[in-house]
């Protein structure tokens, strides 16, 4: 057990001090570079929290889509190995056709992309049409 | 890069040369902003005598140390910018080209410097810049139908290769495929792009970076269109869609054309100026290539930190606005 607050505590009291101590004192390209910071700190911290959960439901919903589960491996790399052979059947044709396959993969690719969203710039992912 | 008082000096007498001066001295030479690829330094010169007598003020592009593949060299880009002034679109005007490294180390021009802004969020968001919003729908669209006037027989750039909307799709994949990782909306996008391809495609000059952000605004007026390194032969309707992509328009979606204007007034002035018809569906296949391919340059970016060829936290961050790119392409590809 790693001493306390976690990483992610730390993470977020860190960018506050930032935010709140350091950024009025900055001008210029000083500004625009503590901004970029904070940034960096507010991706890496909602990471943290998101944890293995979007690569999780990922996996899940490519199970579904060819209907087989892969054995063995990590989930990480059961992920990149259903990645790859999704992008050889999309640049195959297989998904070209509006179906339901299509329909299934549209529903994934839009999932994760929200899901990497959430990380990256949830500000966007908030002005989205529900 | 910093420029020390030899080469200033050097500096100085090549351009004394080429004006045939008497006297010429450089009163300031700052680096300016933007340029990771090539440089732009601001010159300031007193000139007596010669053809430029007078105080003058010009830019010097000069290549940064680390070179990208895809872009011109200097001596191109000032070919470029002698055809851009033949077909009157606005532009720098090039001045001297120089091709000797004994004098900055590398080659250079200098090329005037027009009055204005180009800052992005700035020209979309200042009312005070684009007081009339109509007025520079007009002036990009004629510009850019002027650009388009160029074609692989009249324009007589012979160093600029053709690449159509299938030649951009085999392109992008390419790059993709030196990753490790595979991104599949990506390739939902490029598959998107080849099945919907159109039959025929015209082949111009075209800019490859025309977007709110590369030319400059002057006194509510459109003053230049700068970066000509990426120009090529292609679709027209390709540089329309960079222009319209929403990931050009710095927060302004009310604004489709570059955050700056209406889609209509772009539209009705580029049709008439060009003779050509801009549909709709053509509109959004060129916006959903600009995504992707905004999308493989973010990748590229993103890479040269990764590599640690070129750390950096800006070209970081690149790697995080993917997703936005890429839920734009779903978007536009779902609703066809």
């Amino acid at each position: 057990m790693n001493n306390l607050p976690s990483g992610a505590d730390l993470l977020s009291i860190a960018r506050d001090t930032l935010l709140s101590e350091l950024l009025p004192l900055a001008s210029g390209e000083a500004r625009y570079a503590l901004l970029m910071v904070a940034n960096a700190m507010a991706i890496a911290a909602r990471e943290a929290e998101a944890g293995d959960a979007p690569v999780k439901s990922a996996v899940a919903r490519l199970e579904k889509l060819y209907g087989e589960t892969l054995s063995g491996d990590a989930l990480e790399s059961r992920l990149s190995e259903y990645e790859r052979r999704l992008t050889q059947d999309i640049r195959a044709g297989v998904f070209d056709t509006h179906d339901d396959r299509q329909r299934a993969l549209l529903a994934h690719l839009r999932e994760s992309v929200l899901d990497r969203l959430r990380i990256s710039n949830p500000k966007s992912f908030k002005s989205e049409k529900p | 890069m910093t420029i020390d008082d030899s080469a200033r000096e050097r500096l100085e007498g090549f351009v004394r040369d080429k004006v045939a001066a008497d006297h010429l001295s450089i009163s300031r030479l700052e680096r300016m902003t933007g340029g990771a690829v090539q440089q732009n330094w601001a010159v300031d010169a007193n000139v007596e005598g010669g053809t430029f007598a007078g105080p003058q003020r010009w830019v010097m592009r000069i290549d940064a140390p680390a070179k990208v593949a895809e872009s011109l060299s200097r001596a191109e880009e000032f070919r470029v910018l002698e055809a851009m002034r033949r077909a009157e679109v606005l532009a720098p005007r090039a001045l001297w080209l120089c091709d000797d490294a004994a004098v900055m180390g590398r080659s250079f021009f200098i090329m005037e410097r027009l009055p204005g802004v180009a800052a992005g969020h700035k020209v979309a968001r200042d009312a005070a810049l684009v007081p009339d919003r109509k007025r520079l729908a007009r002036e990009l669209a004629v510009n850019l139908a002027r650009i388009h006037t160029l074609t692989p027989a009249s324009a007589g750039l012979e160093f600029l290769k053709t690449r159509l909307a299938r030649d951009n799709v085999a392109h992008y994949r390419a790059y993709l495929d030196t990753l490790r990782e595979s991104h599949s909306v990506l390739e939902w996008g490029l598959r998107w792009c080849e099945i919907s391809a159109p039959e025929r495609e015209e082949v111009t000059f075209i800019h490859r970076d025309y977007r709110t952000g590369n030319y400059l605004v002057a006194e509510g007026k459109m003053s230049g269109v700068l970066d000509w390194e990426f120009v090529g032969y292609g679709n027209p309707l390709e540089d329309v869609g960079w222009l319209f992509a929403k990931c050009w328009r710095f927060g302004q979606h009310h604004y489709p054309v570059g955050g700056v204007a209406q889609a209509d007034d772009f539209l009705r002035e580029y049709e008439a100026a060009s003779g050509r018809r801009v549909d709709s569906a053509a509109l959004v296949y060129w916006q959903v290539m600009a995504h992707v391919r905004w999308a493989v340059i973010a990748l590229q970016q993103r890479e040269r930190h990764r590599s640690g060829i070129e750390p950096s936290l800006e070209l970081a961050l690149t790697g995080h606005i993917l997703s936005d790119l890429e839920l734009e392409i779903l978007e536009l590809t779902e609703r066809q």
